[in-house]
């Protein structure tokens, strides 16, 4: 091979991949080992066992927390997909009306803080709760929110919209032949539906049942709020964390390498039984939505509004109780501005801290996916495919075993110089790195590599391609993931459990300990600001997406 | 005006050779095309060129000064592209001024520049729109005027007229050709269209799987191919078995015996082309009289298609055969499963090895 004149030749990119590859060592691998190395090592002696596991698999506290997680997300799970499939197909097929409606409480629903259902509920139907309350005065016993059942109710109305709104795509695509021709050959509705539609839109239930279940498993708000008792991993993980402090984490470590272990399997298995389902969609006749009549129609439409705004229900409750009038934890009576008034009093701290840190973490998460989108989409190479797929890691990693890892990494040793809110923007920036890159890497898909090469034929250097002509044309999508980022970010909870001090307490922070403390209006009035900015976030989302329901999924 | 020189490319992706042993002299200001199939290597050819590529090993020169190793982007060769690549988020103007603006050329001077290339182009008007109120054909044109300018030594086309309907296509074709002959560029030609390659070049050089077959003048490609694929890739050709009879030579389906046929021909065998032009229904009006080779064979259907009718036939021996000629009643009225006998001039055969890219002999 000839000598190169122009030894940087194709040195820009390449050193982006391995800029690229070295941030993700850091902030992804390392912690994942290092918490996966803690858990082989015996906290008194500091040397290798496999006792930790041991332990976790053979005393009763550890297994039934197993056994409670396992059940509570398959149940979620379930729930979700009762709602979400009935909803899916009912709006996809029929002519119901406020069907945008419907899908938006229900992306609604999805971005909201995800420990708020839980408090929520409790307001209502806890020992204390209004509708328990109500129910009393006639002497109505109302089942306790506290427990197994509770749990899975939340998560039941939490994740539905994930199978809900992957399904009803599905479904949107199925193409109408396939239905006509069941129908043809002599099936009726529902078992054309049971025997065609269902197995086609299959992949996507499952995604979506998949997505809900590690979401399910890695919940620490829901189980913590309203468990009572009924332990789950994340919480015992968390517990064990507390407890530890000090000493080395070794039991929350362990405990927290299950979680993922279980979450990897479902992901594993899930993506084993689609490996043999592919189906090709050619788009040549989309389905029509036909119109009901009669009973039918109003049970149907029943069905949907109900659903959404049951799972709305906690958000409104929210809302409404950060306006009550209050006298420190008590409600007085009547409206009032007190609970804004106190955020002002105890921690206006809590809302520009988490306007920073995520904000910081949006700037690093929109430079990074552009950079990395371009690595997936334009260079294949092996270094390109592992990027592609580290950036999966992410979504089943459980926010308290990311920020046990980061602990472990960045607050002993070399790293220890690190800030805790340093630490924090960076565990944002890598935990909800993936949204971005997602969002950017189908933008990207969409432009042509000829875009790039004309601006190189042209005089252009590989940087200012990218710089004048790449990322222009990615902005919508960048746009998109930045503010998804955005949204998850500001939401984060258990995570930023871990590694917060007293400067550095978030507004999800602060509303868990409100609840914890009993302060529902306080925590109501912080959840009402989190939800303004969300809800800002998602109106823009909906301004800049082409397709706004896959976006949130 | 620049000449390029290419000597011993090679391009491999994994083990898949993709171009094997180019060596190609391309005179300045000369139109140089390079066509074949799809996966001949033609695209890869061009975007080595172009920088694109890294090749094996080889070289390039642009009159004489080896480039094969400048990064893309101070190559100072212009590219059209297959889907025009022009910038979206950019006016016509900001187009064309791109290539410009990247060398850092006074404003006044980019002005003048683009203003001067829109007006070769006949895009003057159209300076502030942008690109997707254009058409395809113009969105072509600002492809061409942002590669010209630069002033680039060479510019390349990547396939820039398939993606237009076909009037569009002719129509273009002339202009480029108009434009390449005035500002007298050197020009590389990337096309599978055969009729597009012989209608606007100097050199068409055919490909297949990475090798050269054959780069010579239009006329000498059709009239003169050099191997049995350039045969047929340009311009569809019958191919009849030849089998040795004695002393001589005959069509394996019968007929005349082939005199002048030199003896001692290879041993793999040895094939006949006939153009569909040059074959002719024996006896029929159009034939003329020096067509003294006969084939024998069954008709299997005549379509009229206005300008011309084309004959389907298969010889006895079971090798199917295309006549193409001006409609002539009589013969469009055959019977379909009839027997028909084809006239051809002795002048108008050619003969290769029997095998895909065996030599003319």
């Amino acid at each position: 091979m000839a000598g190169r004149l122009f030894p940087g030749r194709l040195d820009f990119w390449t050193g982006v991949t391995i800029l690229i590859l070295a941030v993700l060592a850091v902030l992804l691998i390392v912690p994942i080992f290092r918490v996966l190395a803690l858990s082989f090592v015996d906290a008194d002696t500091g040397s290798f066992t496999l006792g930790n596991y041991v332990e976790v698999f053979t005393r009763n506290y550890y297994v039934s927390g197993l056994k409670n997680t396992l059940f509570v997300g398959l149940m979620g799970t379930l729930g979700a997909c009762l709602l979400g499939i009935p909803l899916a197909f009912f709006t996809a097929r029929f002519h119901i009306r406020g069907r945008t409606w419907i899908s938006t409480l229900a992306i609604l629903v999805l971005v909201a803080p995800p420990f708020i259902g839980a408090y929520a509920w409790i307001m209502m139907l806890g020992s204390n709760g209004f509708i328990t309350n109500f129910l009393e005065r006639f002497g109505l016993e109302t089942p306790t929110i506290y427990g197994a059942h509770g749990i899975i109710l939340v998560f039941t109305l939490k994740f539905f919209p994930f199978v809900f709104l992957m399904t009803q795509t599905a479904l949107n695509a199925v193409n109408k032949s396939f239905e006509d021709a069941a129908g043809n050959l002599g099936c009726d509705p529902w078992r054309t539906f049971r025997k065609i539609t269902l197995p086609l839109v299959f992949p996507a239930v499952s995604t979506g049942a998949i997505i809900c279940f590690v979401l399910a498993i890695a919940d620490f708000g829901t189980p913590a709020i309203l468990g009572r008792g009924f332990r789950t991993l994340s919480t015992i993980a968390f517990a064990a964390y507390r407890s530890e402090l000090g000493g080395l984490p070794t039991m929350a470590v362990t405990v927290s390498i299950i979680m993922m272990a279980i979450s990897m399997l479902a992901l594993v298995a899930q993506r084993r039984i689609l490996s043999r389902r592919r189906y090709a969609s050619s788009l040549t006749n989309l389905p029509v939505r036909q119109r009901l009549s009669g009973w039918r129609n109003v049970a149907v439409h029943v069905f949907c509004h109900a659903t959404v705004l049951i799972a709305m229900l906690p958000t409104l409750v929210v809302v409404y109780t950060s306006f009550l009038k209050t006298n420190g934890p008590v409600f007085v009576g009547g409206f009032g501005f007190e609970s804004y008034l106190r955020i002002w009093r105890t921690a206006p701290e809590a809302i520009t801290n988490s306007f920073i840190f995520s904000l910081a973490a949006v700037a690093l998460i929109t430079i990074f996916s552009s950079l990395i989108s371009y690595v997936i989409v334009r260079r294949e190479t092996t270094a390109s495919g592992a990027i592609d797929f580290l950036m999966m890691v992410p979504y089943l990693v459980p926010g308290v075993v990311m920020a046990i890892g980061f602990v472990t990494t960045f607050r002993t040793g070399a790293f220890q110089g690190v800030s805790v809110a340093a630490l924090l923007i960076l565990l944002y920036f890598i935990r909800r790195l993936p949204y971005g890159v997602r969002s950017t890497t189908s933008s990207l898909r969409q432009i042509k590599p000829s875009m790039e090469e004309a601006a190189i034929n042209l005089g252009a250097p590989p940087l200012t391609a990218f710089l004048k002509v790449t990322v222009p044309l990615i902005v919508p999508g960048l746009i998109v993931g930045s503010l998804m980022g955005f949204i998850t970010a500001i939401n984060e909870l258990s995570g930023t459990l871990i590694i917060y001090d007293s400067g550095t307490i978030t507004m999800p922070v602060q509303i868990y300990l409100a609840v914890l403390d009993g302060e529902f209006g306080l925590a109501a009035a912080f959840s009402s600001v989190l939800l303004l900015c969300t809800g800002i976030c998602v109106y823009a989302v909906f301004r800049f997406a082409d397709n706004r329901e896959s976006t949130f999924v | 005006m620049a000449s390029v020189d290419i000597t011993g490319l090679r391009k491999l992706y994994g083990d898949v050779v993709a171009l094997e042993d180019i060596s190609i002299s391309i005179p300045s200001g000369s139109f140089y095309t390079l066509l074949g199939p799809s996966g001949c290597g033609k695209t890869t050819l061009l975007r080595t060129i172009a920088g694109f590529h890294d090749q094996n090993s080889g070289s390039i020169a642009i009159d004489g000064a080896p480039i094969h190793d400048v990064p893309a982007y101070r190559r100072d060769v212009g590219m059209v592209f297959q889907d025009y690549a022009v910038f979206p988020h950019l006016s016509v103007e900001d187009n064309v001024a791109f290539g410009l603006r990247q060398r850092k050329r006074p404003a006044a001077e980019i002005r003048t520049r683009v203003a001067e290339v829109l007006e070769v182009v006949q895009l003057g008007p159209f300076a502030k729109r942008m690109p997707h109120e254009l058409s395809g054909g113009q969105q072509q044109r600002v492809g061409l005027a942002r590669a010209i300018a630069i002033k680039p030594k060479v510019l390349l086309m990547d396939e820039p007229l398939s993606n237009l309907d076909a009037r569009l296509r002719v129509d273009l074709r002339a202009e480029l050709r108009r434009i390449q002959k005035d500002l007298g560029i050197t020009t590389i030609y990337v096309t599978h269209d055969q009729e597009e390659a012989l209608a606007m070049s100097d050199i068409v050089c055919v490909m297949y799987e990475g090798v050269i077959q054959q780069a010579a003048s239009p006329l000498d490609i059709y009239l003169r191919p050099a191997n049995r694929f350039v045969a047929t890739f340009v311009g569809a050709n019958n191919f009849l078995s030849v089998v040795g009879n004695g002393d001589g030579f005959a069509l394996g389906s019968g007929g005349a015996d082939l005199v002048g046929l030199a003896p001692g021909a290879p041993s793999g065998g040895i094939v006949a082309a006939i153009r569909p032009e040059t074959l002719f229904v024996a006896g029929a009006k159009a034939t003329p009289s020096d067509a003294g080779i006969t084939i024998p064979a069954t008709l299997r259907e005549v379509s009229f298609i206005g300008r011309e009718m084309e004959i389907f036939a298969v010889t006895r021996t079971g090798e199917p055969l295309k006549a193409v000629s001006r409609p002539d009643p009589g013969v469009i009225g055959m019977d379909q499963g009839g027997p028909i006998t084809f006239a051809v001039r002795r002048e108008d055969l050619l003969f290769f090895e029997d095998r895909d890219t065996g030599a003319r002999i």
